[in-house]
């Protein structure tokens, strides 16, 4: 009875994986299949629907984020995404000031349409600096990075860091996401929407650039200078990380 | 026998030449619609037919300096300064270069601008819109696509008005000692 419900099991999953990934949601998918078969390249591209809007996936990092904004007022906070009126309502309805500061905007414009390469070349890696966050010293009490830090290598990373640490308040909180699955070599790049203070939508933004792999180690010496790094697992291939300035 | 007197003849009507006078040239009127640096700006009174219209300036025109309107106001051109359009819609043109700071009541944005941008009621930028500078509103629709690079500050009218209330207060709170320190400076013998 046993080995007919296991072997009922694997019918199942490979029933699943038949019909396709884009068949099941983020949210219902089956954790033992991450287990049992690995994750499939492209994930996260084929996750995004077609309408553009992007799948909903639920964040405890933003999640926690977002405690911080609903404990005071007239917090000040910057999105370094593309600036969008989902995420321009979410902090202004909490009663906050939100500005947006495009970084990966930014990055095309500096670094052209390949990021890896483009970080080779000493001025254009220059002309990224020059352009990023540029804001004075403690403007901000939080800052949402989303992913665009998986792009950058050092030494890039390490002065775009720099910045972000110097822009926010001590005290301040930066979410971060990181690739967390080291076979994905590339990653489409996205734009992330608020959809509510536990939902974000991911949408495809352009094309697929080289990732670099972070554990956790490196993420810790990436922040080193921060009060403390908060690690969120999840279920697909993001590392959501909390840190606090 | 008689000759007929020069004065009995009917004066003879001069003859019509062939060519017809040159009709009168209206002298060129120019509708001056913007403000230059070397004289300054006085809004006229006004009017109901002033209010309910609108002034354009091309996407040939360039201006440096301050605009006022009292009306709704399209810029298409290049604009360096200062625009003020109170009460009144703003319409930033798709061809449009404008550094500059802007009031107005309600702020459409679809070409380029670095400055801060102040409006009263809302402000809504266009997908082709490029912003830089921070934005003080009531409300804000920014269409996907859109370029910003600034700060958003959402203030509610009424919040507007108790800001606005405040300054007053203090300027009359700040008056009183004023006062008080003149007269005793008069009560002061001099010597």
């Amino acid at each position: 009875m046993w080995l007919i419900s296991r072997q009922a099991a694997a019918c199942r999953s490979l029933l699943v994986l038949a019909c396709g990934w884009t068949a099941v949601s983020p949210q219902v998918r089956p954790l033992h299949l991450y287990m049992k078969f690995g994750v499939p390249k492209g994930t996260v591209a084929k996750v995004a629907s077609s309408d553009g809007q992007g799948v909903p996936r639920h964040s405890s990092g933003f999640d926690q984020f977002c405690g911080m904004l609903k404990m005071s007022d007239g917090l000040s906070v910057l999105d370094l995404s593309d600036a969008s009126q989902a995420n321009i309502s979410f902090v202004t309805g909490l009663g906050h000031r939100i500005s947006s500061d495009d970084i990966v905007g930014n990055m095309f414009q500096a670094l052209g349409d390949d990021f890896s390469e483009g970080q080779q070349s000493e001025a254009k890696a220059a002309r990224f600096l020059e352009q990023a966050l540029t804001f004075p010293s403690g403007s901000f009490d939080g800052a949402l990075v989303w992913d665009a830090f998986q792009f950058l290598g050092p030494p890039l990373i390490n002065q775009t860091v720099e910045k972000l640490l110097r822009v926010v308040r001590p005290g301040g909180m930066i979410l971060a996401f990181f690739n967390a699955n080291e076979k994905i070599k590339e990653i489409p790049v996205s734009s992330y929407r608020i959809h509510d203070s536990k939902t974000l939508r991911q949408i495809p933004r352009g094309a697929p650039q080289r990732v670099r792999n972070f554990n956790n180690r490196a993420i810790e010496r990436l922040f080193d200078a921060a009060a403390s790094v908060k690690f969120f697992l999840t279920r697909d291939n993001l590392r959501e990380v909390l840190i606090r300035r | 026998m008689w000759s007929k007197r020069k004065e009995d003849e009917p004066p003879q009507r001069p003859e019509k030449s062939a060519i017809s006078p040159a009709p009168a040239v209206e002298p060129q009127r120019k509708d001056i619609t913007m403000s230059s640096p070397s004289r300054s700006f006085e809004p006229e009174p006004l009017t109901p037919s002033r209010s309910g219209g609108s002034a354009a300036l091309g996407k040939n025109v360039t201006v440096k300096g301050q605009i006022f309107a009292r009306e709704d106001l399209t810029i298409d051109g290049e604009v360096e300064g200062t625009v003020e359009c109170h009460e009144h819609r703003l319409t930033i043109g798709p061809n449009a270069r404008v550094q500059a700071g802007l009031k107005a009541r309600e702020i459409i944005i679809q070409g380029s601008i670095q400055g801060n941008v102040d409006a009263t009621d809302k402000i809504d930028i266009k997908k082709e819109a490029k912003l830089v500078g921070d934005i003080k509103t009531s409300r804000i629709v920014i269409e996907d696509g859109a370029y910003f690079k600034g700060s958003i500050d959402i203030s509610k009218p009424q919040a507007r008005g108790a800001q606005a209330g405040q300054p007053a207060a203090a300027a009359t709170a700040s008056a009183q000692p004023a006062v008080a320190a003149t007269t005793s400076q008069a009560g002061t013998p001099s010597r």
